[in-house]
């Protein structure tokens, strides 16, 4: 039972990751107009975009996808007793990608954030995606003090 | 001026990446807007951005003989470029797949800039022995 034992950084990567994929579809962007009918036909409402709707994907879908990735990563190693992972990628240790993997997210997700989207409004799915993002930040650097590298 | 040495092929790939990203950055990205227009500012310009912060390293410590940190928490320069580097290419792969309209020059040129600072970082990796990539 101790693999379903995940420390405070990785609980805080996989709820956000789950977050994250799931505000993903979530409206990310919306126009509204006035509602009425005209001789029986419903006119105007509201037209939502979320992450993956064409416009958006993949350039607004890369921050979920790193958060996918980072929560994938955390589940694998504490639940898939089976499953090894390699200590390193490419010289970086998984310490180092979740920092560099949550901070592109959480840059990505506050550019969107002051992005100028006018006429359209910003949508759930958008805050909760900087929310999440930030959370993952935050799980990163909380993995970097768990396991003292000295670097932060 | 030990360091005047000729920048490597990996040096110059970044170096011209970052200043090609930088001067299209200005010029239409997607429709009649540049990377720092309003609809596309900040999100787009992140690409340049990564690209100028990458060849500064880069130019400052190889010409201006800048001491900088031999590490940034706990990530070596090397290790830094290949970072940013790999995040620019995928910026430039999501840009390079989004359906945003007419792509125009600008566009073109950080998406290939994007992929040129992920090679100038692979081979920066091989170029300073780093063990990590070949």
């Amino acid at each position: 039972m101790d693999k379903l034992k995940l420390s405070t950084a990785n609980l805080i990567i996989i709820v956000s990751g789950a977050v994250m994929l799931i505000a993903s579809f979530l409206p990310f962007n919306k126009f509204s107009t006035g509602s009425f009918n005209v001789g029986g036909v419903h006119v105007g409402g509201t037209i939502t975009y979320n992450a993956w709707s064409s416009h958006y994907f993949l350039i607004a879908t890369i921050p979920a996808l790193l958060g996918i990735v980072m929560a994938a990563q955390v589940a694998v190693v504490a639940f898939a007793s089976g499953v090894r992972l390699p200590e390193t990628v490419l010289g970086f240790t998984w310490n180092q990608i979740h920092l560099v993997f949550a901070f592109q997210a959480t840059i990505m997700m506050l550019a969107f954030l002051i992005q100028n989207t006018s006429p359209l409004d910003k949508g759930i799915g958008l805050f909760l995606m900087l929310l999440a993002a930030i959370a993952l930040l935050v799980g990163a650097v909380l993995r970097m003090q768990e396991q003292p590298t000295g670097a932060i | 001026m030990a360091d005047r040495q000729s920048p490597t092929p990996g040096e110059i790939t970044i170096m011209a990446a970052g200043a090609v990203m930088i001067i299209f950055s200005f010029l239409h990205f997607a429709a009649d807007r540049s990377a720092w227009g309003s609809h596309l500012f900040p999100i787009a310009t992140l690409l340049p951005l990564y690209g100028v912060v990458m060849a500064l390293q880069i130019a400052l410590t190889k010409f201006a003989s800048l001491n900088l940190p031999a590490s940034v928490l706990g990530f070596t320069w090397e290790q830094v470029h290949l970072a940013l580097g790999a995040m620019a290419a995928l910026m430039a792969l999501g840009w390079l797949v989004t359906d945003y309209g007419n792509k125009q020059i600008g566009m073109w040129f950080e998406i290939l800039g994007g992929f040129a600072l992920v090679v100038g970082a692979v081979l920066l990796q091989r170029e300073r022995n780093t063990g990590a990539i070949g």
